[in-house]
């Protein structure tokens, strides 16, 4: 199947940020008809029976993550993620950057949906451009009479606050990110309880992707049933994909769920020439390396789970032969250690143990044990924390070292040495 | 029928024992209940579950993985182990993890003995690490502030210290700095880690990462003997241990079930305990020559003198040429043998009062410290009870914590990190009192007018139905005790005052005085008290240092202070409660009972048998139930607060605030060398316009002028949350008393100089 463009219509061709260009092509018409026209009932339907999961990683299906809001008076908040930080995703960077208008279309439609008065949108703190086109996109929209008292002559009301990060991964993950919003430290909550029961300032809250909250205008003008029509049963619809890595053009391709990997590679340029693809991570830093014999796995949800990998945030990147899988597992364990935001035991001293060790492989004093140490000590510091951040190091190691163990081993340049720390 | 019978009961199973404990309880919490053993590092039953150590990890039937006891509620028909292969896996994973970069320093570590980290290890720790690389190493023996010291290598970053400071106290400035294997415990601003409440960090880090500076390398805790008493520093009346080694009081720490203090201890309580081993202290009777000097006497010989000069007096000029004033820092039973033997002998000028405060007791609403924390509305009057009573004041931060106001009322801004409002007047109230259906009043028991201002609103509160609880935060710990045991004058005979007015005017013979210090502390001032000592024939005074009024004395007597010696107290709430001698007095030394003991038997007048005191001091507190700001506690020479303040020419002055600080006074602090670093200053605080139109800058030396009344050399300080036109100066300090000036009265500000002038001036 070909590139699909939904979402990404537009991009390169228009000027969507400006919000005159944005209208032309039928934007903010499914905002109005959502509060003039329809119930938020009606579109928590639409919404669920779309099928939508969550882009953001977990892939939670947006309308069930709405039904867990209790049904009481209690004010609420719509809090729009776009704290991208998975390593190799850049996709809501992208629309955020080039078309801030659908972004914010999405958001308050969402906001709407839940019954919510309140918008919070959380932008990567290094997201500094995208961040001052958002601001420009939302003061015209404002402008415009998208946002604020009796939007379209109805009675219903809504604001949108846009919080800038201060990098930190960790607050990508939804509570992180609230207590980020509300001036803390941004560290992960315990759960229970959940942010639909008590969230932002301690209200229910429902925390929703960039590219999940841009998907509801289409859903809305098109009906569920064009979005159930495209992808897999249980994956529904298209999906942006940050292509990385070893490939001759890597960007964003937005295709239908269910796309063979294989034809991600070859949208994106295919191989460098001379070189064959040998691993490849289809869901982001977290996830497990695919190799060569799944290259004609379908790319959605159901299909990566099923192979002991994930889609994620929808990042693949490509490994060709010529990739040093030790310095790309440290790459990898380098950033998780350094964004744990240290509160877990296992997350806090785990990745930090196996950053100096494989530091220490490759400038030349591993020993064997540290090899077997690699995998066990990544599996021990897995299931026992708060958040799935200290989960995220075990799936792309493991995987690199059972099947590259040569690559590892080969750096042990004295088996039998003992170390004696310094 | 309770409304505890409508609590919903579960019932599961832990290690195979059934279980039934209320809904929603932690499974940590129920573990207990068959005295399970959950390791936890993170969760603290006050602080609540924090989920970070991961030690407490269960294995509950059904669950995919192991789950933290500490934040799983209990469900019905759970089934739960907490032991076993997968368990242990599990802890020993997160052990292996702890321990890892942890620097094993447990030889040379505080906390060696009562370590967690340490005990844990022993069940969970393997014998050798697997980390072939150095331990990262961070910065050991940092000096967080005046009490804590901060070794980054032992902290586990569990965040009890930082939760405490946040959830308990609300002060919130002990954070968690950068991220990862980085982090580290310090202060948001930067700033030394300062608060009235530090100390309980110490208690609350389960590993030897924060230490108190008074405590390092002084003992292992084994070595300790430990006593459990009440600390007698302020009127709350918090349980707490001592522990004494080698006959020196190494530490104390707090009684986690302790339903007074819930736990906590204020750093006055915990850190004030150095005066007790000081070289400063008498130890031997001391007579003053008529050439002025003392001279070292027996206590046979010191005995009889004190008693041949009241029967002497009473020969000569009656009972009524004798007085007796104190009894708020003594115990019950010394109370009553003081009260007894004066009594005895026909002395009526008996008082107890020897500061600002005129009432101890609450009156007929006198509240429980639970009425406290379930207020929905709290009113603080006069003093904040933040300074006067700390650990009251964490009661009041859990009431706002729970949702109540905090209201305080008067001229002294609280530093409670919680008041919702602040007001002039008790008539100000009407409009917060409207809503609240519980309202709880704290008063300092100084200014009878306000106090019975605020009695007029509790009685029409409680006429509508308004549950309404009291309470007095007295200036000296057992002021309710002595008050309500006869050390308050009765039909008509005099006062403090009054007993001071008798002796300038030379119709006192003897004055005795039991552990307390008027020169500092009564507000006739220091001129007009070393008056009334001079003229009167001889003054006993009972004390642990020579003070500034026992230096006036013809007889001093070498008393033992609180940990010295067992007895009971009461505490505000009117709880009797039990203090334990945990320390050996010095030699020559005798606790005030003892002296009063001996003295009836040299008088040879009868009092009750020292077994029964304490029966009758315990059934004594009912018959106190007098009104709060009562007139008849009232001071004959009292102007309210409401009128001070128009009094004097204000042009040219300025409003006196003046403060109450939990570390001032000329006792217990004053002489404790390792409090240095927390003894205030004389200092006078100004707000930042006032200061302008005065022309003071920060740092300056100004004076304090009222008629021949002055304040000599106070630094002033420049802040934000001052009160406009008033300067605020600290009570009860020895090197600027300010016992002389009334709060709320109008001062003049004289001979103001800049630091520098005033250094060169000094070298000169």
């Amino acid at each position: 199947m070909p590139e699909t463009k939904v979402l990404t219509a537009g991009i390169g061709e228009a000027n969507l940020r400006d919000l005159a260009i944005y209208r032309e092509r039928g934007g903010y018409e499914q905002w109005r008809r959502a509060v003039a026209e329809m119930t938020p009932a009606q579109i928590q339907d639409v919404t669920m029976k779309s099928g939508l999961r969550g882009r953001g990683g977990a892939g939670f299906p947006t309308g069930r993550k709405w039904s867990f809001l209790p049904k009481n008076d209690r004010p609420r908040y719509m809090v729009c993620n776009c704290d991208e930080a998975e390593p190799g995703t850049f996709k809501d960077h992208m629309l955020l950057e080039e078309t801030p208008h659908q972004v914010l279309e999405g958001i308050l439609i969402g906001t709407y949906a839940i019954g919510s008065h309140h918008a919070f949108v959380y932008i990567r703190g290094e997201f500094r451009k995208g961040y001052e086109i958002f601001m420009q996109a939302v003061a015209d929209a404002r402008a415009a009479g998208f946002i604020g008292e009796n939007i379209f002559g109805t009675d219903y009301c809504v604001d949108v606050t846009v919080h800038r990060g201060a990098g930190a991964y960790i607050c990508g993950e939804e509570t992180a990110l609230i207590n980020s919003i509300e001036g803390r430290r941004g560290e992960p909550r315990l759960k229970p309880p959940f942010p639909a029961i008590k969230g932002l300032y301690n209200e229910p809250t429902v925390v929703n992707n960039v590219e999940t909250l841009a998907t509801l205008p289409h859903i809305l003008k098109n009906g569920p049933e064009w979005f159930t029509a495209v992808g897999t049963e249980k994956s529904p619809g298209y999906k942006i994909v940050s292509v990385s890595g070893h490939v001759k053009k890597p960007g964003n391709y937005e295709v239908p769920l269910g796309t063979p990997i294989s034809e991600l590679l070859a949208i994106a340029g295919g191989p460098r020439d001379g070189r064959t693809i040998v691993a490849v991570q289809p869901g982001g830093g977290s996830s497990a390396c695919l190799f060569q014999e799944h290259l004609d796995l379908g790319y959605d949800f159901d299909t990566m789970a099923a192979n002991g990998t994930m889609l994620g945030s929808g990042a693949v990147v490509f490994f060709d032969d010529t990739t040093n899988f030790v310095e790309a597992a440290l790459a990898l364990v380098q950033f998780y250690a350094h964004e744990s935001c240290g509160q877990c035991t296992p997350c806090r001293e785990g990745g930090h143990w196996l950053e100096v060790t494989l530091q220490r492989i490759l400038d030349g004093g591993g020993m064997h044990s540290d090899i077997d140490m690699l995998v066990s000590v990544s599996h021990q510091m897995t299931g026992l924390n708060l958040c799935p951040l200290g989960d995220s190091i075990e799936p792309f190691l493991a995987s690199v070292v059972k099947r590259f163990e040569a690559q590892f081993r080969a750096y042990v340049r004295t088996p039998e040495r003992v170390a004696v720390p310094a | 029928m309770s409304a505890r019978v409508d609590v919903k009961l579960v019932n599961l199973t832990i290690d195979g024992n059934p279980v039934r404990v209320p809904e929603g309880t932690l499974l940590v919490e129920a573990a207990k209940a068959v005295t399970t053993d959950i390791p936890v590092y993170c969760y603290h039953p006050k602080l609540g579950p924090a989920g970070l150590c991961r030690i407490c990890l269960v294995d509950i039937e059904k669950a995919p993985k192991l789950q933290i006891a500490c934040n799983t509620t209990v469900t019905e028909g759970m089934v739960v182990h907490t032991y076993g292969e997968k368990v242990d896996a599990g802890r020993k994973a997160v052990m292996e993890f702890l321990l890892l970069n942890h620097p094993l320093d447990c030889p040379i570590c505080d906390k060696g003995g009562e370590c967690d980290l340490q005990d844990y290890s022993m069940a969970y720790g393997a014998s050798a690490s697997r980390l072939a690389d150095p331990k990262s190493s961070k910065p050991k023996a940092i000096d967080l502030g005046p009490t804590i010291v901060l070794d980054d290598e032992r902290c586990i970053v569990c965040q009890r210290c930082s939760r405490f400071d946040e959830i308990i106290t609300n002060e919130r400035s002990l954070v968690v700095k950068d991220r990862g294997q980085r982090d580290v415990i310090a202060t948001a601003s930067g700033e030394p880690y300062r608060s009235n409440f530090s100390g309980n960090v110490t208690e609350l880090c389960p590993v030897g990462a924060l230490t108190s500076k008074t405590y390092r390398f002084k003992s292992r805790p084994w070595d300790n003997a430990r006593t459990h008493t009440t600390c007698t520093q302020c009127s709350v009346g918090c349980a707490l241990n001592v522990d004494e080694r080698y006959g020196a009081i190494t530490r104390t720490m707090s009684d986690e079930d302790d339903a007074v203090s819930d736990g906590w201890l204020c750093d006055r309580g915990r850190y004030n305990i150095a005066f007790y081993g000081d070289a400063r202290r008498i130890t031997t009777p001391m007579l003053r020559t008529p050439t002025g000097e003392f001279v070292q006497i027996g206590w046979d010989d010191a005995i009889e003198r004190w008693a041949k000069h009241l029967r002497d007096a009473v020969a000569s000029d009656g009972a009524d040429s004798i007085a007796a004033i104190g009894g708020g820092r003594l115990l019950n039973e010394e109370i009553l043998v003081l009260a007894q033997t004066m009594r005895a002998l026909g002395v009526t000028h008996l008082d107890w009062r020897a500061g600002r405060q005129r009432q101890a007791s609450p009156g007929a609403y006198g509240g429980t410290y639970v009425d406290l924390e379930t207020a929905d509305l709290v009113v603080a009057i006069g003093r904040p009870p933040s300074q006067t009573a700390p650990v009251l004041d964490l009661r009041i931060r859990k009431a706002v914590r729970n949702g109540a106001r905090y209201v305080t009322v008067g001229s002294h801004p609280s530093d409670s990190f919680v008041v919702s409002s602040h007001l002039a007047r008790v008539s100000d109230l009407a409009a917060h009192v409207e809503s609240a259906t519980r309202v709880a009043f704290v008063w300092d028991g100084i200014d009878a007018a306000v106090g019975a201002q605020a009695a007029e609103l509790a009685e029409s509160l409680a006429a509508r139905g308004t549950h309404v609880s009291t309470f007095v935060a007295s200036e000296q710990s057992n002021a309710r005790g002595a008050e309500a045991l006869g050390m308050s004058p009765q039909n008509g005979s005099a006062d403090s005052d009054g007993i001071f007015a008798a002796a300038r005017a030379g119709k006192l013979r003897v004055l005795s005085l039991l552990g307390v210090n008027p020169m500092l502390h009564h507000p006739l001032g220091a001129s007009a008290i070393r008056d009334a000592i001079e003229r009167t024939d001889f003054v006993v005074c009972t004390e642990l240092f020579l003070t500034e009024t026992a230096k006036l004395a013809h007889l001093v007597l070498p008393a033992r202070a609180a940990f010295e010696k067992s007895g009971h107290v009461y505490d505000l709430a009117g709880d009797v409660l039990a203090v334990n001698a945990g320390h050996t007095a010095p030699e020559g030394t005798l606790a005030d009972a003892d002296m009063l003991v001996a003295l009836a038997a040299e008088l040879d007048v009868t009092i009750a048998a020292p077994d029964s005191l304490h029966a009758q001091a315990s059934a004594a507190i009912v018959a106190t139930a007098t009104a709060f700001g009562d007139p008849k506690f009232a001071r004959a020479s009292d102007a309210t607060s409401e009128t001070i303040g128009s009094k004097g020419d204000a042009r040219n002055g300025v409003r006196i605030a003046i403060a109450a600080n939990i570390f001032s006074g000329g006792g217990s602090v004053y002489f404790d060398e390792r409090l240095a670093a927390l003894r205030p200053s004389p200092t006078a605080t100004f707000a930042r316009e006032t200061a302008a139109t005065l022309g003071v800058h920060a740092g300056d030396l100004v004076d304090l002028v009222a008629g021949e009344r002055t304040l000599v050399g106070l630094v002033a300080i420049i802040t934000d949350t001052a009160p406009s036109g008033v300067v605020t100066v600290i009570d009860g300090l020895p090197d600027a008393p300010a016992n002389e000036f009334a709060d709320g009265e109008t001062v003049a500000l004289a001979n103001v100089r800049s630091a520098e002038r005033a250094l060169t001036a000094g070298a000169v």
